[in-house]
């Protein structure tokens, strides 16, 4: 048996069977179960940039589930797939990749900052459910599948959220995401049966392959749209967001972000995979355009208001994840454009692609400073820090370098995606750069009032013994810092090596066809 | 080449970057140097400047809040921001509501 | 028994995606408009359930035999099983959701002593 054949498959078994071999081996004192939480995260990244190294070659991984042979993806005597079937292409891994990186940096992080609390065989067991969903989410190539994953990973995040059940504010917070994200999953269940109706089939690749653009193709990818812009936050829907990141414990916040970045993926999936027909004529850009640029305006002017530090940065995200729906729906309008513009937006989801691997690690990293100063200060509320650069000098170091990131400064990789997405979207229309860049001044105007609030300022008498946050903590975060400086020193190794070649492989809609259908249909 | 980026008009290169960075930091630093050279450490020139009053020990009585920070952009923002502050309103069925909505709108505006 | 439950079916027509339909809108109607937090979440079960009684409807094809080789009769065509695996998935999860979504309202409860969805707002602009 040759074991990396089967790495799709081990990609979400590994940590499933952390998830249940937790309770068991939680019991066994503390330095075993801290030991088997970091080897299963870091076992996993090994598994996804293994899985990167293969996929970004050019090759597309198909994996089916209980088949005779892994790799028979049409059964005998059949024309379309039934078997559930994982298909990673480029996108799905640099998706992976993000998911993989910020779920082993919390994983380190928590070791400290959750030693103060009981309860560490659920968070163990759902910590580790909520990465194998969001990672099924990304590999899957079947469509119900994706609505088990989604499942999986949203109730794993419910618990996750009301985590600390002795706040009131954390249980209002998972109940009101869950209210809406139960009737949202389950909107997206009628979507998917709608299209097994329709066709007869579950698999994307099959989908594509027989997609039309009739009226009931049209409802659905309207549903799913709106779903899946819900669940990654965009603006008329994006209220749970900002609540559900502030009360969660941060080690996880920094792996709900990437989970949202899962439903980014199902959404940029459907659209340019699934329904390429429905979703060029224009329309379809134009809603993800204008959902991107009210997440962007609206979220950073609510973050700059905000006196919480974590609710401050849960308002950073929606108007991060506006630039990737602009980025996107750049894409979709330019790329049948011409002369230029399908250049320019290949240009823009380049940038946008770019933008997704920049905003999980730098917005990672800065939950995770948050959550130190938490743990160092006992609070959230930026108003009573003051002072805390000359207690906490590595964190004060990594929070100004994701702050200097998400701002867009240079020489910083955030300037570098803000940028391809500046100077490509104009292509559009001139108003959305005009848009993005306000956005980008107030996003570094927020975070220049919580360097200030929190790090600079006079040493306030009540914060004397606060000391550096242990090393765990400080690991967590230096995994983060140094990808992010990776990525801002070597943009163009990996625009030629990931980024390209995922905008490529979301552009080549036959390609993701055949990967499954062969030469069949 | 590992530190470039192009995008459609010209590229990015953190490495031109770095170059030009120092160079003016080099000019800054000497145009810094020219300067007065008459401050003296550990005299009064040290001593923090409250208004001529005596500096608190505790920081927490003259430092500025964040909420107070940017103050004037909040007040002149203010219809907005009263309009997105009833918009976050609190309650889980007007979230649900904005979910159903934008739904509804999305659908309209693909079917049409 | 067969033989009349199927014609009994084709007589109906479309009228079960009626009735899916309706159940849909009771309850989005019921989640936006109801107050008490247990009331809506008997809303969200009735929108699952509207959900499988859908995907159950998918199910059904004229002259399909169920597809168990041993039981499917002198039928010659079974039905594909995927839409009854997505129905049983789709209860185990909606159990799942339902079931944490009520522990989160006793919590709710316990916290703030009412279930009105109004008051429960300490998270907000």
């Amino acid at each position: 048996m040759k074991l990396h054949e089967h790495l799709p498959a081990f990609l979400v078994m590994v940590p499933l069977l952390g998830a249940f071999l937790t309770p068991l081996v939680a019991s066994f004192g503390r330095v075993v179960r801290n030991v088997f939480f970091v080897f299963f995260s870091l076992l996993t990244l090994v598994i996804a940039v293994s899985i990167g190294m293969s996929v970004f070659g050019g090759q597309i991984l198909v994996y089916v589930m209980g088949g005779e042979n892994f790799a028979l993806t049409l059964p005998s005597g059949m024309t379309y797939p039934v078997r559930i079937l994982f298909e990673i292409d480029a996108f799905g891994a640099l998706l992976i990749l993000c998911i993989a990186l910020a779920a082993f940096a919390g994983s380190v992080f928590s070791i400290n900052y959750m030693d103060r609390f009981s309860g560490w065989k659920r968070f163990l067991s759902l910590y580790f459910l909520m990465t194998a969903g969001a990672l099924g989410m990304c590999a899957t190539g079947d469509l119900f599948n994706f609505f088990v994953f989604v499942e999986v990973s949203s109730i794993a995040s419910f618990g996750l959220i009301a985590f600390w059940r002795d706040k009131p504010e954390t249980i209002e917070a998972s109940y009101k995401y869950m209210l809406v994200s139960q009737v949202a999953a389950l909107l997206l269940l009628i979507a998917i049966g709608t299209l097994y109706g329709r066709y007869n089939a579950l698999n994307m690749s099959a989908l594509a392959a027989m997609a039309r653009t009739g009226t009931l193709d049209r409802v659905v990818l309207a549903l799913i749209i709106s779903i899946l812009a819900f669940k990654c936050g965009a603006f008329p829907m994006h209220a749970w967001m900002p609540d559900a990141y502030a009360e969660t414990p941060s080690g996880v916040t920094c792996l709900l972000v990437t989970v949202s970045q899962a439903s980014f993926y199902g959404l940029i999936r459907v659209c340019y995979s699934i329904f390429p027909g429905v979703a060029r004529e224009g329309t379809v850009g134009w809603i993800l355009i204008v959902l991107g640029c009210m997440s962007m305006f609206f979220g950073v002017m609510m973050a700059v208001v905000q006196h919480e530090i974590k609710r401050l940065m849960g308002y950073h995200s929606i108007s991060q994840v506006g630039y990737m729906l602009l980025a996107m729906g750049v894409g979709l309008l330019a790329l049948d454009g011409r002369g230029n513009a399908a250049a320019y937006g290949l240009t823009a989801m380049k940038g946008g692609l770019f933008h997704v691997m920049n905003y999980s690690i730098y917005k990672a990293l800065l939950f995770l400073c948050a959550g130190s100063l938490y743990y160092a200060t006992g609070t959230r509320d930026l108003d009573k820090m003051g002072g805390l650069a000359r207690n906490m000098p590595w964190t004060t170091g990594m929070f100004v370098v994701a702050a200097a990131a998400i701002s867009g400064l240079p020489p910083f990789n955030g300037f570098v995606s803000k940028l391809l997405i500046y100077e490509s979207s104009f292509v559009v229309h001139p108003l959305l750069p005009a848009i993005a860049m306000i956005t980008s001044v107030l996003t570094l105007a927020s975070f220049v009032k919580v360097f200030q609030s929190a790090f600079l300022g006079p040493a306030k008498t009540k914060f004397i013994a606060v000391r550096e946050v242990p090393a765990g903590m400080l690991t967590g975060m230096m995994v983060l810092t140094v990808v992010t400086l990776l990525l801002s020193l070597f943009p163009g190794w990996f625009m030629n090596n990931v980024f390209t070649k995922a905008a490529e492989a979301l552009v080549d809609h036959e390609g993701y066809i055949r990967a499954v259908m062969g030469g069949g249909m | 080449m590992w530190g470039q980026v192009t995008s459609g008009f010209g590229y990015w290169d953190v490495f031109t970057w770095f170059f030009f960075f120092a160079l003016i930091s080099f000019f800054v630093l000497w145009v810094r140097s020219l300067g007065r050279m008459d401050y003296k450490r550990n005299s009064d020139q040290d001593e923090i400047y409250w208004s001529g009053n005596e500096v608190p020990e505790d920081g927490a009585q003259i430092s500025v809040p964040a909420s107070s920070s940017y103050w004037g952009f909040r007040v002149a923002m203010e219809p907005l921001y009263r309009i997105l502050l009833a918009f976050h309103s609190g309650n889980a069925s007007d979230y649900a509501g904005y979910f159903v909505v934008t739904a509804a709108l999305v659908g309209l505006l693909i079917l049409l | 028994m067969t033989d009349s439950i199927v014609k009994t079916l084709d007589s109906v027509g479309n009228a079960p995606y009626f009735v899916v339909a309706l159940l849909v809108l009771m309850a989005l109607t019921a989640i936006l408009t109801q107050k008490n937090l247990i009331k809506i979440c008997i809303a969200v079960a009735i929108l699952g359930s509207s959900v499988n009684l859908f995907l159950v409807l998918l199910g059904y094809r004229d002259g399909g035999s169920i597809p168990i080789y041993y039981l499917k009769g002198a039928e010659k065509g079974m039905v594909l099983p995927t839409p009854q695996c997505l129905t049983l998935t789709a209860i185990v999860i909606a159990l799942a959701t339902t079931a944490l979504m009520l522990s989160l309202i006793i919590l709710i409860h316990k916290h703030y002593g009412t279930l009105n969805i109004d008051e429960i707002r300490r998270l907000r602009g």
